[in-house]
């Protein structure tokens, strides 16, 4: 009876919407197995925490309020009065964090895999901006508690923003939204947190996924010329579907355990009259940047240190973002070390900064 | 010829008059007093005068000049009257010198003239345009004598009285200051000290004793002496000085003991403006010690719901019939602790105790009551606490249990009120809202306590029901992975 109203409705869903070559591709979809196939499930992992992001993002949103007088006080009702609101709160934290820290491993690995060779090219590009973007969601949503650390934490960042040649003023006048770090500041940081970068990310996300789905898994440059019959793979579905949602639930597993044992904290409520806090530091993912922006001098020649370090930084962006249209022999297929040696100097040089500004 | 004879006559009179052997070669003083002027009858009674210095040494001029027009030629430096500012620069190039006053072997201090003009005295008056007050306007022009001098205005007795011809001066004091009062001399004349003073004892305090005398400063200025932060040393001065109050008969700890009480901690310690200092009960250019009878008055000013209480007490009467000082029976005066439960009650420490011995006695089972009371109160509050400290420490939000604990404190500082009352019945009432609310921090405490419990149990549930789902997963990939 089931199984009949069941198929009845997949043929009405068929022949509206042409299901069956949907299942189709996925049938036929498969994913090489090799020594390095591992990494492969850090862009699952990554989207999972995008998801939970948006699940507990929704649920935090029904109580908080964003404007300079009841932030703070909001998150206080979610934490305390809120029926398991400190464990939305505390999981959205930590998930944001995971989500940063598995978005870079997957990155790293495409880029020490190569897999942004031809024709990957925009899957990469698309992959860095959707980087960018995680880290736009980390510094906005930092904010939103409305305490001390982050509203100082926001007004050093943004004033860093500010030393941008030409655009600098221009983009801290429009991210504070007045000279200082305000209650518009909060308002236009939650806006862009739950609107324009949730909209932004999504297009990003799913062009990407097309992508993927699309040219299929890159495979290691190691197997490219081994014949098609000795090759080794696993189907999508739905091998590697489960696999991927097992490591999802140790995922799960993960976050609830840290969030019981370590929730969230909320501080104290920010005071802009108040003075900064001693030895004030951005969250991790900054901190390489922050670090680096300390040990450069004051004044190097005529140039402001500062700036140096902000043009540096843009500059080894764009190169990241231009990886496979600058690294020309990958792409034919020719071994090229030189990018293994920068890899290797770019996760040394994040590690060693973040170490150095953590422990400083 | 005419211009010479009129010369010889002022050198013949002053030739056979005594003063003149400081002015022998002082022409100016030789002219000026053969023409029996106001200022050399005076300055002949002036301190410079007797250590030599010539009208020349103020007015400029060469004194050793017999020609009237030579001795006073703008030449020779001549500035005659010297007018507004100029008068206490003038009296500054000795004063402010080390060398000059070295020169006439004077120990008197050479920052008189820094301290004046950085003084409320040393503004620039917005009438003249000058400073308000210049040197002469209390030591005089011509006739300064020493400060030690009985005949000086600011000999310590004539002090009062040279401050009150512009602080007494209504029409005066509103072109400088109009909501500064201007009847501090009457209220002075009505102290202890100014009655002293006037009967022409030089000890007591007069105005530059607090104020000072250069260097004033409005009361409002933190360094002034009048400061409430400063006042207590200022008082502390002459009143913790043993031998200086001894003729006095009065005891000299009160700044040792006012140093320990509650008052004293909070201004002199926590350096807060708004504690009492001296002058909040004793008055300040009134000073006097309060009476038995405006002790509670005094009190009353800053503790007005206390002294109502207590107005309204059984206690009133009976205190005024015994003569005791109302609030000082119990509180003392200048050691006045912070007030705990001890004093209330019948222990050892209690003060009800030391009129209430009578077990039987009303008094004694109140003040036995409200002791147990005050004391149940004490002890739910820490229990709250100790609830509350637990939960904090297991890592729970206690905000609002650490709210409800500001509530019970204000809660016992009600009862600290309600006490002066002596109704145990009121007392009792307010008491019960503390319990209530104690009883009510404490719930929130458990509360979260037991979240913390059920957190931990959840979790462990969620982990094993996940952590199954995983192992079953496992098996079913490794089943379809073996085909």
């Amino acid at each position: 009876m089931v199984k009949k109203y069941f198929t009845k409705t997949y043929e009405w869903l068929d022949e509206r919407l042409d299901l069956t070559s949907l299942s189709h591709f996925i049938e036929k979809k498969y994913v090489p197995v090799h020594a390095h196939s591992i990494w492969y499930y850090f862009g699952g992992v990554s989207l999972f925490f995008f998801l939970i992001q948006v699940l507990t993002g929704i649920l935090l949103l029904f109580y908080y309020k964003g404007s300079a007088d009841l932030a703070f006080e909001s998150i206080q009702f979610i934490m305390s009065k809120v029926e398991f609101g400190w464990l939305i709160r505390s999981i959205h934290a930590w998930a944001a964090n995971l989500f940063i820290l598995s978005v870079f491993i997957h990155m790293f690995s495409v880029f020490f895999e190569k897999s942004y060779r031809k024709p990957r090219e925009l899957t990469w590009v698309t992959g860095v901006f959707l980087f960018f973007m995680t880290l736009a969601f980390g510094f906005s949503g930092y904010l939103l508690p409305w305490n001390k650390l982050a509203f100082f934490a926001t007004k050093v960042g943004t004033d860093i923003a500010g030393n941008i040649p030409i655009v600098g003023n221009i983009m801290k006048g429009f991210l504070r939204g007045g000279d200082d770090v305000t209650g518009a500041t909060l308002s236009r940081f939650f806006g862009f947190h739950v609107a324009l970068f949730p909209g932004i990310f999504t297009i990003l996300l799913v062009i990407h996924l097309i992508m993927v789905q699309r040219q299929g898994m890159s495979e290691p440059m190691e197997t490219e010329g081994t014949p098609e019959t000795e090759k080794k793979s696993m189907p999508f579905f739905p091998n590697f579907m489960l696999r991927d949602l097992l490591l999802w639930l140790i995922v799960l597993n993960v976050l609830a355990i840290l969030a019981v044992f370590f929730p969230a904290d909320l501080g104290e409520k920010a005071d802009p009259f108040s003075s900064a806090p001693a030895g004030i530091k951005p969250e991790w993912y900054f901190l390489f940047m922050f670090q680096t922006l300390k040990y450069i001098p004051a004044k190097i020649f005529i140039m402001d240190g500062e700036l140096l370090g902000i043009l540096l930084f843009g500059f080894a962006g764009l190169l990241w973002v231009l990886v496979p249209f600058w690294d020309t022999q990958s792409s034919k297929g020719l071994r090229n070390r030189k990018i293994n040696y920068i890899g290797l100097f770019a996760v040394g040089f994040i590690i060693v900064l973040t170490i150095l500004g953590w422990v400083s | 010829m005419k211009k010479m004879l009129l010369l010889t006559i002022p050198i013949f009179f002053f030739y056979f008059n005594p003063t003149s052997v400081f002015a022998a070669d002082d022409q100016c003083y030789t002219c000026h007093s053969a023409l029996e002027d106001k200022e050399s009858k005076l300055f002949a009674g002036d301190i410079h005068f007797k250590k030599g210095i010539s009208c020349s040494g103020c007015h400029g001029g060469d004194k050793s000049s017999e020609d009237n027009e030579v001795a006073m030629s703008k030449a020779k430096g001549f500035i005659g009257v010297p007018k507004g500012d100029k008068i206490t620069e003038v009296c500054a190039k000795c004063h402010a010198s080390e060398k000059m006053m070295k020169s006439f072997g004077s120990k008197l201090p050479i920052n008189q003239y820094d301290n004046l003009i950085n003084s409320a005295h040393g503004k620039s008056s917005t009438v003249s345009g000058t400073r308000i007050v210049q040197c002469t306007t209390c030591h005089t022009a011509h006739g300064i004598k020493s400060v030690k001098d009985p005949l000086s205005p600011v000999y310590a007795t004539n002090i009062p009285k040279t401050c009150s011809k512009c602080h007494g001066d209504a029409a005066y004091m509103r072109n400088y200051n109009p909501s500064l009062a201007i009847d501090q001399y009457t209220k002075y004349l009505t102290s202890v000290h100014g009655m002293l003073n006037s009967k022409g004892d030089p000890k007591p305090a007069q105005c530059a004793s607090c104020h000072g005398s250069h260097d004033i400063k409005p009361v409002k200025d933190i360094k002034s002496k009048v400061y409430p932060v400063n006042l207590p040393y200022t008082c502390s001065n002459c009143h913790s000085n043993k031998e200086y109050m001894a003729q006095y008969k009065i005891p000299t700890d009160q700044f040792e003991k006012y140093a320990r009480s509650v008052h004293g901690k909070a201004l002199l310690e926590k350096n807060d403006p708004g504690a009492p200092a001296c002058n909040s009960c004793h008055g300040n250019h009134g000073a006097a010690p309060p009476g038995v009878e405006s002790i509670s008055q005094v009190c009353g000013t800053c503790h007005a719901l206390n002294a109502e209480l207590f107005s309204g007490s059984p206690h009133k009467a009976a205190f005024e019939k015994k003569g005791y000082p109302e609030c000082e029976t119990c509180h003392s005066n200048h050691e006045i602790v912070t007030a705990t439960n001890k004093l209330l009650g019948v222990g050892k420490d209690a003060v009800c105790i030391r009129c209430h011995e009578d077990k039987s006695s009303n008094g004694y089972k109140s003040a036995s009551m409200m002791r147990s009371l005050i004391d149940s109160l004490d002890n739910t509050k820490q229990s709250a606490i100790v609830l509350i400290n637990e939960a904090e420490q297991k890592g729970m939000d206690v905000t609002e249990a650490k709210f409800k604990l500001r509530d019970i404190n204000q809660v016992k500082l009600e009862t600290r009120t309600q006490v002066h009352s002596f109704d145990p019945k009121k007392f009792k009432d307010i008491v019960d809202k503390g319990l209530v609310i104690s009883a009510d921090a404490s719930a929130d405490a458990n509360h979260a306590i037991h979240e913390y419990y059920f957190r931990r149990v959840g979790l462990c549930v969620s982990f094993f029901l996940i952590s199954l789902l995983v192992f079953g997963l496992y098996l079913y990939l490794r089943k379809i992975e073996k085909k």
